[in-house]
C-alpha cells in the first residue's frame, strides 16, 4: 500500500469515528439500561427528546458556526421563543398564533444577531454574548411575573399533546434536517459559507459579501432555534427560567463531538450536530445511570468531558499544526 | 500626540461617565457614592472587575477564548474556603490565607488548563470548555452542590470586603505585577511578540508552550483573587453551578475590556483596565441607588445596550464623524 494511500484510509477512518462512537455509545446505552431492569422505552424516549431539541437547534447553528463564528444566545434565545409562544397562547388561545410566534421570535433575535455583525461590523459572537444577556433577563423577568421562577409560565398540556409522540417529532427532525443539508451541500449559498468561514479575506477579494451570508446564516439558526422551542414546548407545557439554558454551550459541545472543527470552513459538515448532538447526550445519560446519586451529577460531567475532550483529540488527529492552535 | 492630550483622551470615559451618572442621581436627590458604605463597595467591585478584565484579556489577546475562567474563580475559592476552615475554622486571618491559597490554587488550576491545551494541542476554546466542565463537575462534588456559606462567613472574611483599604492595595498589587510581567520582562516581550506575530516569534526562538503555560497560570492566580473578593462579597459560593453555569462572570469583563482597549490608545493598557473598571463600578454604583425602580432585568438589558452602542461607535468612528460633518 502506497504512503498516499495509508493516509486517506486513516484519514476516512478518523473522519468514521464519530459515527463509530455514536453506535458504540448506543450499544453500551441499551446495555447498561437492560442491566438495571429498566424500562428501555422509557430511557429510549428521554434520550430521544433531550437529543431532539439539541440537534434541532445545533443543526441550524451549523451555518453560523461554518462562518467561523459562533453565537452563544442560542439557548437564551430558545427559551425567549418559548416564553413569547406560551404567552401568545395564554392571551390568545391559539394554536396557530403561539407557532407563528415562536418561529417569529426564533428568526428575529437570530436575524438582529446577524444586523449588528454584519451592517455595524461588531464581532458576532459579542453581539451574541449581549443578545444573550438581554433575553435571559427579558425571559426572566416575563417568566417570574406571570408564573414564578419555580413553576414558570404554562400553556394546557392537552393543546400540545397531538404532537407529543416520537413518529412526529422524527419527521419534523428529518424534514428539517434535510432543507438543512440541501442548502448546505447543494446551493450556492452553502458552499459559499464555507468557503468564507475558511477563506474570509479570500471570499472577500472573489466578489463573496460576508453580510449576505452572515444573514442567511443566522435566518437558518433562527429556524431551528423556532423548532426548538417549539419541540421543547411539545415535551414540557412549560417554561422555566432554565429551560433550554445549557443548549447555547451544549451546542459547541455537540458540534465539535460530531467532528466538525469549531473554525468552520470547508471542513463544516452539516450532520454533525446530529450525530453530536444524540452522542453527548447518550453519554450523559449513560453516566447518569452508571452513577446513580445526585452527588455524582458532578463526577458525571467530569467523566463526559474528559470522554468529550479524548474524542475531539482523536477526530482532529489529521489536522495538527506545529504551532499552538488559536 | 502630546502627553497633556493623551491624559485627557484616557480621562475621557470615566470623567464623562461619572459626570453623566452623578447628574442621574443628583437629579433624584441622591449621589453615586452617598456614604463610607457605598465607597467601600465601589473599590472591591472595581477590584473585582479589572481584576477579571485583565485575566480575560491575556488570553483573549493573543486568541485564546477561554471559558473557564468562572469555574476557575469558583473552584479555587471553594478550595480556599475549605482548606482555610479546616486551619483556622473561621477564626482571625481566614480572609488573608484564604487568598494565599485560592490564589495559589488558582495558578495550579490555569496551569493544568495550559499543560492540556498544550499538550493536546486543539483550540483553546474546545479545551476551555472541557476544563470548565471538569472544574465545575469538581466543585460540584466537593461541594455536594451546594452553597458554601459556614466557611466563608466569618468576621475576618467580612472584613475584607467592608473596608476599601484591602481592595485598594489588591488593585496596586495587581497593577504593578501584571505592568512588569507583561510590559517590562522578557516573558512580556515574548508575549506581546507571539500575540503580534505567532509564526515568526516562534521562528525567532521564542518558547511558545512556556509561555501559553504562564499566560494560563497567571489568568488562574488573578481569578483566584477574584473567587476570594467574590466568596467575601457574596458571603457564598455557589457550588452548584454544573453545565457551564460558572461562564456568566467572564460576560462581564467584556464591555470593560473593550473600553479599556479604547482607552489603551492613549496609556498604558493596564492602566486602561482600571479606568474602564472605574466605569463599570460607577455603573454599578448607580445601579445600587436605583434599586428600587432598576430590577436585575434592566440591569442587564442596559449592560449589554451598552456594550453594542460603544462596539457599534468603535467600530464605525470613521462614518459616524462623516455622518456628523455632512
Amino acid at each position: 500500500m502506497t504512503n498516499k494511500k495509508r493516509i486517506n484510509n486513516k484519514q476516512k477512518l478518523i473522519a468514521a469515528l464519530p459515527i463509530a462512537a455514536l453506535l458504540i455509545l448506543f450499544a453500551v446505552f441499551l446495555a447498561v439500561v437492560n442491566m438495571n431492569d429498566y424500562r428501555l422505552d422509557m430511557y429510549l424516549k428521554i434520550v430521544f427528546n433531550e437529543a431532539l431539541v439539541l440537534a434541532v437547534v445545533a443543526t441550524g447553528a451549523i451555518f453560523i458556526y461554518t462562518l467561523g463564528t459562533f453565537d452563544i444566545s442560542l439557548g437564551a434565545s430558545t427559551l425567549f421563543a418559548a416564553t413569547m409562544g406560551v404567552m401568545t397562547y395564554n392571551y390568545t388561545q391559539s394554536l396557530a398564533l403561539m407557532i407563528l410566534v415562536i418561529f417569529a421570535v426564533g428568526i428575529t433575535a437570530s436575524l438582529l444577531n446577524s444586523v449588528l455583525a454584519s451592517v455595524f461590523h461588531i464581532p458576532a459572537f459579542v453581539t451574541t454574548v449581549a443578545m444573550m444577556s438581554v433575553l435571559s433577563a427579558l425571559s426572566a423577568q416575563i417568566i417570574t411575573s406571570f408564573g414564578g421562577a419555580l413553576g414558570g409560565i404554562s400553556i394546557p398540556s392537552e393543546v400540545i399533546k397531538p404532537f407529543d409522540n416520537v413518529g412526529f417529532k422524527a419527521a419534523l427532525l428529518i424534514i428539517f434536517f434535510v432543507v438543512c443539508f440541501f442548502v448546505f451541500q447543494f446551493t450556492k449559498a452553502g458552499r459559499r459559507m464555507k468557503f468564507v468561514g475558511g477563506n474570509p479575506l479570500c471570499a472577500e477579494l472573489t466578489g463573496i459579501k460576508q453580510s449576505k451570508y452572515t444573514i442567511i446564516a443566522f435566518v437558518m439558526a433562527g429556524i431551528g432555534i423556532g423548532l426548538g422551542a417549539f419541540l421543547t414546548l411539545c415535551y414540557t407545557p412549560s417554561v422555566t427560567t432554565t429551560t433550554a439554558s445549557s443548549i447555547g454551550m451544549n451546542i459547541f459541545i455537540a458540534i465539535v463531538f460530531g467532528g466538525m472543527p469549531i473554525s468552520g470552513g470547508a471542513r463544516s459538515k452539516i450532520y454533525a450536530a446530529l450525530i453530536g448532538g444524540f452522542s453527548y447526550i447518550l453519554l450523559n445519560d449513560i453516566l447518569e445511570i452508571v452513577i446513580d446519586s445526585s452527588a455524582a451529577y458532578g463526577i458525571t460531567q467530569v467523566i463526559s468531558a474528559v470522554f468529550f475532550l479524548a474524542v475531539v483529540y482523536v477526530t482532529s488527529m489529521n489536522y495538527r499544526t506545529a504551532l499552538l492552535p488559536r | 500626540m502630546s502627553t497633556p492630550k493623551r491624559i485627557l483622551n484616557a480621562l475621557a470615559i470615566p470623567v464623562a461617565t461619572l459626570v453623566i451618572l452623578q447628574a442621574l442621581c443628583l437629579f433624584n436627590g441622591q449621589s453615586v457614592i452617598s456614604n463610607m458604605k457605598s465607597f467601600d463597595n465601589f473599590i472591591v467591585y472595581t477590584a473585582i472587575v479589572m481584576i477579571t478584565t485583565m485575566a480575560l484579556s491575556i488570553n483573549l489577546n493573543s486568541g485564546r477564548f477561554d471559558f473557564s475562567l468562572g469555574s476557575m474563580a469558583s473552584l479555587s475559592a471553594v478550595i480556599g474556603a475549605k482548606v482555610t476552615y479546616m486551619i483556622l475554622s473561621g477564626g482571625s486571618g481566614s480572609a488573608a490565607l484564604m487568598l494565599m491559597i485560592a490564589l495559589l490554587s488558582g495558578v495550579i488550576l490555569g496551569l493544568i488548563s495550559g499543560l492540556t491545551y498544550c499538550i493536546l494541542r486543539l483550540p483553546p476554546i474546545i479545551v476551555s470548555l472541557g476544563v470548565t466542565l471538569v472544574y465545575e463537575g469538581i466543585m460540584y462534588t466537593i461541594t455536594g452542590g451546594k452553597y458554601v456559606m459556614t466557611e466563608v462567613q466569618n468576621q475576618s472574611m467580612s472584613g475584607l470586603t467592608g473596608t476599601w483599604i484591602y481592595a485598594a492595595f489588591i488593585i496596586l498589587v495587581v497593577l504593578v505585577f501584571m505592568i512588569f510581567v507583561f510590559d517590562k520582562s522578557a516573558f512580556g516581550y515574548d508575549y506581546n511578540a507571539l500575540k503580534s506575530g505567532q509564526k515568526v516569534a516562534v521562528a525567532t526562538g521564542i518558547n511558545e508552550v512556556k509561555n501559553a503555560l504562564v499566560c494560563y497560570g497567571i489568568c488562574g492566580g488573578l481569578m483566584g483573587i477574584v473567587g476570594t473578593l467574590n466568596a467575601a462579597r457574596n458571603t457564598t459560593i455557589n457550588g452548584g453551578q454544573l453545565n457551564f453555569g460558572s461562564i456568566a462572570i467572564m460576560f462581564t469583563a467584556f464591555l470593560p475590556m473593550f473600553i479599556s482597549g479604547y482607552i489603551g490608545r492613549f496609556t498604558n493598557e493596564k492602566i486602561g483596565f482600571l479606568l474602564a473598571a472605574i466605569c463599570m463600578s460607577l455603573l454599578n454604583s448607580t445601579f445600587a441607588v436605583f434599586s428600587n425602580t432598576v430590577n436585575a432585568t434592566m440591569q442587564s438589558i442596559i449592560n449589554a445596550v451598552l456594550l453594542v452602542v460603544f462596539l457599534i461607535y468603535l467600530n464605525n468612528k470613521d462614518m459616524i464623524k462623516r455622518l456628523i460633518k455632512a
